[in-house]
């Protein structure tokens, strides 16, 4: 008889991976995961922005000659030109209009004429050069020798380098990228167990309605064909998540190459980006903790959706009580967020400990950086707890496989769970 | 006697309603046993329990002698009554499934599909996909994958619901084969005239109890009415006239004569009516007739309802 649950699980997991549905989400969504992510270094490097040009109207007539125009925008002093007739000239993209009194008070005296919004960058590079000029226009208002050196050198520009003391070889993090990746392994564990978990659900309420189950019970047990259920799915989950892993790495180890030798690179955060993503060690210790975490809160999850499906008689009814899984999850992800922002703090370990949160809420820190023991403790307490899930969740389907007609309640179900 | 499975003093509770209230069953090892009651008399359940699909509250079930265990399990054939089959899966690959849970092994289970796919005339099923049968086609691959493993008990829960004449003869006469290789068959059932024409022994269970067992013919017997079938020729009136006794008169009978339906107080009295039957008509036959198994279906379920009047909930 202990081969029976192998038996349930090698149906469950071959019926489901050879169907052409499966085989097709299965090799497509990377592909579209990776036109996703090379689309905005494409976007870059094909899209070059039409200059546009600004005339500058300068009444106080020192602070034109400070403005320094760029690739994209080029400032023409018209002077001699009179508002009116400016704005009248179509060949000019905006008017910068700068009153007598813009030195002392450039937030009243400085207006910007254009046709339609400027683009954002535009505004902001317009903002900063005004700036830089009305400040050097004060400064030699100072009249003192070499003002203009000395503030330079006092100047302070720096980035901070975070190096990550846990881990054996100092490495430097690129926040950003973590951030990213959290926000990555997030999404995956949320999408896979609610999408995984609400099949095992539906799965179970198909064979409950067309009644196969009670000729299947006659030769496994209740529990075992739960198990079967939940762990053939689940490895239809884990075949999908190794492939689309195995083919975003061979895409990663095609693009990152192509995207750092371009412009990208000259960016210190974003070089220092794809050099992390280009360490595999980093990539496959992410990926590693990430199978765990899925694989415990699936089976964790899983469980529940199967004691609801066994308790329905169709799926209709089912989307009430599916609240009571969903609920958690989506609390996970909303805290992650916050954990996302201090991922060091008292209420994000604990919200990585409680199994209800934690395959979301760790995910979200490992990224970050966190020590062993408390993924081990995360993955000790999620573990223990699938046991009693699973447990639970086994008395209560036993009992609701049978039971048609009236809908139950969330009360009426946790009551099936002491049934002999 | 020998019995293959007993279940004794079974309790059963769901919540506010007691499915089985101290039932007591026993199948005698190589019959053919006839599991009777109303809708919602608690023989599912009973059927579960002997399955060890659920445990009573209590009450103990003893298979082949001994306390019966999960492993036990393989050895029994259960065909439920609300039954189906995986949509999308083909035939053979399904039938492959369920015959390798009951413990085959995949050539084994091959070779002794196929014999019965033949046997049942249904060879060309293997590939297709199940939601292309029809219900009764269905139901044949159902009666395989239950008995293909060969166990000593089997358990038919409406087996010829959705068969044709045809069908449902091919099926007795599979299930009575089963039965003279040695097979036990515990057979659940509304259609009276299947009990009759198969069952060795029955239990009746109304409203969770059970109220009635027995061998076929002893029910039959303590039922029997003492009502009997006069066949004569001759002049009906005189006979109507015998005093005493009730008699009405009947169908004319396949072989040609008049027939007349009589009641009597007790069976002592049959030499009396015979006596006076003898003076005014020509007796051709006489013979008791014994109740269908419809008319002690009703009877009991009634008097068992009248006696327990306060209704349990179903």
């Amino acid at each position: 008889m202990k081969s029976a649950l192998g038996i349930v699980i090698a149906r469950e997991y071959l019926e489901r991976v050879k169907r052409k549905s499966f085989i097709i989400t299965t090799l497509l969504v990377p592909f579209f995961m990776a036109l996703i992510m090379v689309a905005p270094a494409l976007i870059m490097v094909f899209s070059t922005p039409e200059s546009k040009t600004i005339a500058v109207i300068d009444d106080t007539g020192r602070i034109a000659a400070h403005l320094r125009g760029n690739d994209d925008i080029r400032f023409v002093t018209t002077t001699a030109e009179p508002l009116d007739s400016a704005r009248a000239n179509d060949s000019y993209d905006a008017i910068l209009f700068i009153g007598a009194n813009a030195i002392s008070n450039p937030e009243e005296s400085v207006r910007l004429f254009s046709h339609g919004s400027l683009a954002m960058v535009s505004d902001a590079f317009i903002t900063g050069e005004l700036e830089k000029a009305i400040e050097d226009v004060r400064l030699t208002d100072y009249n003192i020798e070499n003002l203009r050196r000395i503030l330079d050198e006092v100047q302070v520009d720096m980035t901070l380098t975070v190096i990550d003391i846990d881990k054996e070889e100092d490495s430097e993090i690129s926040s950003v990228l973590s951030y990213f990746m959290s926000l990555g392994a997030d999404m995956v564990l949320y999408m896979f167990i609610l999408i995984y978990g609400q099949m095992v659900m539906t799965s179970i309420v198909e064979e409950k309605a067309n009644r196969v189950l009670e000729l299947v019970v006659s030769s496994v047990r209740p529990t075992e064909l739960m198990l079967g259920k939940i762990l053939g799915v689940g490895l239809v989950a884990v075949t999908q998540i190794v492939i689309w892993v195995a083919l975003l790495g061979a895409c990663t180890a095609w693009i990152v190459p192509l995207v750092s030798s371009s412009a990208a690179a000259a960016d210190p955060e974003v070089a220092g980006a794809l050099a992390q993503l280009s360490d595999s060690g980093y990539l496959l210790s992410l990926m590693g903790w990430l199978l765990v975490f899925f694989i415990g809160g699936y089976l964790f999850y899983s469980s529940i959706f199967a004691a609801i499906g066994s308790a329905v008689d169709n799926i209709q009814d089912a989307s009430q009580l599916t609240t009571v899984p969903t609920l958690p999850i989506v609390l996970g992800i909303v805290a992650s967020m916050a954990v996302l922002n201090n991922p060091q703090s008292p209420l994000a370990f604990w919200l990585s400990v409680v199994p209800f949160t934690s395959p979301m809420c760790m995910m979200a820190r490992i990224p970050f950086g966190v020590a062993l023991w408390e993924i081990l403790v995360s993955v000790a307490a999620l573990y223990g707890c699938i046991l009693l899930m699973v447990w639970l969740c086994a008395k209560i389907y036993r009992v609701g496989i049978f039971m048609y007609g009236k809908k139950p309640s969330v009360v009426e179900i946790i009551r099936w769970a002491r049934y002999k | 006697m020998d019995y293959i499975i007993s279940a004794e003093n079974i309790v059963k509770d769901f919540t506010g309603h007691r499915a089985l209230d101290d039932v007591t069953v026993r199948v005698p090892r190589g019959k053919v046993y006839g599991l009777l009651g109303p809708n919602g008399a608690g023989k599912t359940t009973l059927i579960r329990i002997i399955n060890h699909i659920t445990a009573p509250d209590s009450g103990t079930v003893t298979f082949d002698g001994h306390t019966m265990t999960a492993d036990d399990v393989v050895s029994i054939g259960y065909l439920p009554e609300e039954r189906g089959l995986y949509k999308k899966m083909k035939v053979g690959d399904q039938a492959l499934f369920f015959a390798r849970l009951k413990g085959l092994s995949r050539k084994e289970a091959e070779a002794s599909l196929r014999s019965w796919f033949e046997r049942l005339e249904i060879s060309d099923w293997w590939n297709k996909k199940v939601e292309e049968l029809s219900k009764g086609m269905a139901q044949k691959v159902q009666f395989i994958v239950t008995v293909l493993h060969r166990p000593r008990l089997l358990i038919f829960d409406e087996p010829f619901s959705g068969f044709d004449p045809i069908n449902a003869g091919i099926l007795k006469r599979e299930i009575l084969r089963l039965r003279d290789e040695g097979a036990t068959v515990i057979f659940s059932t509304h259609n009276m005239a299947s009990v009759e024409e198969l069952c060795d022994e029955i239990t009746l269970i109304n409203k969770s109890h059970n109220i009635l067992s027995g061998s076929l013919r002893e029910v039959r017997e303590r039922f029997a009415d003492n009502r009997y079938e006069l066949a004569f020729t001759g002049d009906p009136s005189a006979l109507l006239a015998a005093d005493g006794f009730q008699v009405s008169l009947g169908p004319v009978n396949t072989d040609g004569f008049a027939t007349a339906d009589v009641r009597l107080a007790s069976p002592a009295d049959v030499r009396a009516f015979l006596a006076r039957a003898n003076e005014a008509v020509e007796i051709n036959a006489f013979r008791a007739v014994l109740p269908t198994m419809d008319d002690i279906f009703i009877n009991a379920v009634e008097q068992s309802n009248m006696s327990n009047p306060e209704t349990t909930e179903s």
